[in-house]
């Protein structure tokens, strides 16, 4: 207890140094806590953006379909199946698709389209599909017509209401043919989705590809994204021992898990630096206080401080620059950061533009975590720990009788 | 509760190609309850010899006996414990601690010995008080004087109620009547606390109230007498 009272005061002889070390401290942990929780903040928007739009954040998917994208490889579309799934915590949406291609023809002229089977009512939730059409509306659960992209039908040349024939191969080397007409038009950002997606029913495509109750894959998508991998693990106890393989976002858009990886790298990399800049000031001051002082700590051993205690003396001094920094940082850094989860930063220009015609809010959100203020924390501890290493070894080694003269270098 | 000190040598740079005998061959013997000058001229030798006596340096040869035991047998830890419980130290320029109060700076060594705050507090206070310093107590060092500061460091020497207390060149950097003030203070707590005093000084008026004075020179003992 004294050696914390002694500790607080001896800060305040040199109050400027103190404060402007304790300051450094506060602005790199605020500005690393700002730029990492609107990282954190823009990945998890993308990957939920992007997930609703095409993947979802986790598949079942048979064990082959990712190398063969074949209508062979296909899972049960049971409730008996899926309930292992739906039996689990933090999982959001379920929704069974089926993935297929296909030659599409309209008149005298056909292209290759990528088919895709889903439950409209199920897929609007999750990816607002029926936002998209430009003409016409969105199917029902059960209906005889299709959708397809803006792009497709252009080149086709067919409006709303002409008939499209869609011919194939189904399930076990079945011609996959039927005649559907086009109930409405869907607009996607994606040129090459644009010109080549036919959206028709589940239950249209199982009969088209003659797959009876089979899905290609069953989309999940959890409350949160830290919780894929957790998810993904329960998934993969819960469906042991079926041919069933549990793929992640970070599978399915291996590009997009690498661009993220590389970005965060780059704002880790800037963190440290920034760090290690305030480090060298840091171990400056704890240098300085520890120097200045080596008569004054000759003293203390001298009349009768335990060396171990003094050691603690400059730990505790240390920690409470650091400490003061650190709540001087949170202090500047958790209403900023509340604020700006609360009214988040608005994209202008191309970014915004892009993120517009995709049907995504041009918005970058700010991550509130925990684990995030924690790893700053921790960061700085370290710090103040590596700094306060050679200070210790000095003191460690401080020579009374060579302090007492005051020589420093004794 | 005595000092014997034998054969007492230190050499710094011993192994070098000019060593310096800063004590050669010391025998010596103080008893409980003196109040003993060492004089002699700078480089002689004094402050070697306070520390070597108090625990803070270490003997190149001979020994130092505290009732009959060896101080270089014991190791760092059980040495500052030894310090901080028998030996009071009073250093030429005070060496009070800047951010504690007269108060908590007599305090602070009797915590190191574990003490209650309680007691802490009534023997740092009769202590500054037998000091002249009741109405000062509570000022930091930096708004004290010289000769303050320097009671208030005789009042933290004592205030563990050590065997001995060492006192460097005590009044170096007082005035007349500062020092003579000073040693009133010495004197008296010496006769009513029963502590032994060994200082080291080159001021004549110091020598003149000292009851025996070693006199040193290039590091050896040239003289000793009572008076
Ligand atoms: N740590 C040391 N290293 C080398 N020489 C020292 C050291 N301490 C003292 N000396 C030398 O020992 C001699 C005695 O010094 P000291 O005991 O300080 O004398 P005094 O206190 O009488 O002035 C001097 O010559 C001094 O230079
Ligand atoms: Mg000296």
């Amino acid at each position: 207890m004294m050696l914390f009272k002694l500790g607080w005061r001896n800060l305040w002889r040199q109050k400027r140094r103190t404060l402007i070390t304790a300051f450094a401290i506060a602005l790199a942990l605020f500005l690393s806590l700002f730029m990492r929780s609107m990282q954190e903040g823009a990945y998890q928007n993308n990957i939920d953006n992007s997930a609703r739009f095409a993947t979802g954040l986790l598949q079942l998917q048979h064990p082959d379909f990712s190398d063969s994208q074949s209508i062979e490889d296909i899972l049960p579309g049971s409730d008996e199946f899926i309930a292992a799934a739906k039996s689990l915590d933090h999982i959001s949406f379920i929704l069974p698709r089926i993935e297929s291609f296909a030659l599409a023809a309209a008149g005298d002229k056909s292209k290759g389209v990528a088919v895709i089977g889903a439950v409209p009512s199920l897929e609007q939730p999750y990816s607002g599909i029926g936002d998209k059409v430009v003409a016409g509306e969105l199917l029902k659960d059960v209906d005889e017509g299709v959708m397809i992209g803006q792009g497709l039908a252009d080149w086709l040349k067919v409006e709303l209401g002409d008939e499209l024939v869609l011919y194939g191969q189904g399930y076990r080397g079945q011609t996959a043919a039927g005649l559907y007409p086009i109930k409405a038009i869907v607009r996607f950002p994606l040129p090459q989705l644009d010109k080549r997606l036919v959206y028709l029913p589940l239950s249209s495509a199982q009969q088209l590809f003659s797959t009876g109750e089979q899905v290609t894959a069953w989309v999940l998508h959890t409350d949160e994204i830290a919780q894929v991998a957790r998810v993904k693990q329960q998934l993969i106890q819960a469906y042991a021992g079926q041919a069933v393989n549990v793929r992640d976002w970070l599978q399915m858009a291996p590009q997009m898990a690498q661009q993220i990886a590389m970005d965060k790298a780059g704002g880790v990399f800037m963190m440290y630096l920034l760090y290690g800049i305030v480090g060298f000031g840091l171990f400056a001051t704890i240098l300085m206080m520890t120097l200045e002082r080596q008569r004054e700590f000759a003293v203390m051993l001298a009349t009768g401080l335990q060396r171990v205690k003094l050691l603690q003396l400059i730990v505790i001094e240390s920690s409470l620059i650091a400490l003061l920094g650190m709540l001087m940082g949170l202090a500047l850094a958790i209403p900023l950061i509340g604020y700006f989860y609360f009214n988040p930063i608005e994209l202008t220009g191309d970014t915004a533009q892009v993120m517009l015609d995709m049907g995504w809010e041009p918005i970058v959100p700010m991550s509130v975590s925990m684990q995030l203020a924690v790893d700053q924390l921790l960061v700085v501890s370290l710090l103040m720990l590596i700094c306060l290493l050679y200070p210790l070894w000095r003191a460690y080694h401080l020579d009374v009788v060579s302090g007492l003269k005051g020589d420093q270098h004794g | 509760m005595s000092i014997a000190i034998n054969k007492l040598t230190k050499t710094y740079h011993a192994d070098s190609e000019f060593p310096v005998h800063a004590v050669q061959n010391v025998d010596l013997e103080i008893n409980s309850g003196e109040f003993v000058a060492v004089m002699g001229p700078s480089g002689s030798g004094k402050t070697t010899l306070l520390n070597l006596i108090g625990g803070i340096d270490t003997p190149s040869s001979g020994s130092v006996m505290i009732d009959g035991k060896d101080i270089a047998e014991l190791n760092e830890r059980q040495l500052i414990g030894f310090r901080r419980d028998h030996v009071g130290f009073i250093f030429q320029d005070y060496s009070l601690l800047p951010v504690l109060t007269a108060l908590e700076n007599v305090e602070f060594v009797m915590q190191l010995q574990g003490l209650s705050s309680a007691e802490c507090r009534r023997r740092a206070t009769e202590l500054l008080t037998k000091v002249g310093l009741a109405a000062q107590m509570h000022k930091v060092p930096a708004k004290l004087s010289g000769g303050q500061q320097q009671r208030v460091a005789v009042a933290r020497a004592l205030a563990p109620r050590p065997r001995f207390v060492m006192a460097d060149e005590p009044t170096a950097n007082l005035d007349a009547q500062s020092t003579a003030e000073l040693l009133d203070i010495m004197q008296q707590l010496n006769s009513e606390e029963g502590t032994t005093f060994i200082f080291s000084t080159h001021d004549q008026r110091v020598i003149k109230r000292a009851k025996r004075v070693i006199v040193f020179e290039d590091g050896q003992l040239k003289q000793d007498q009572c008076q």
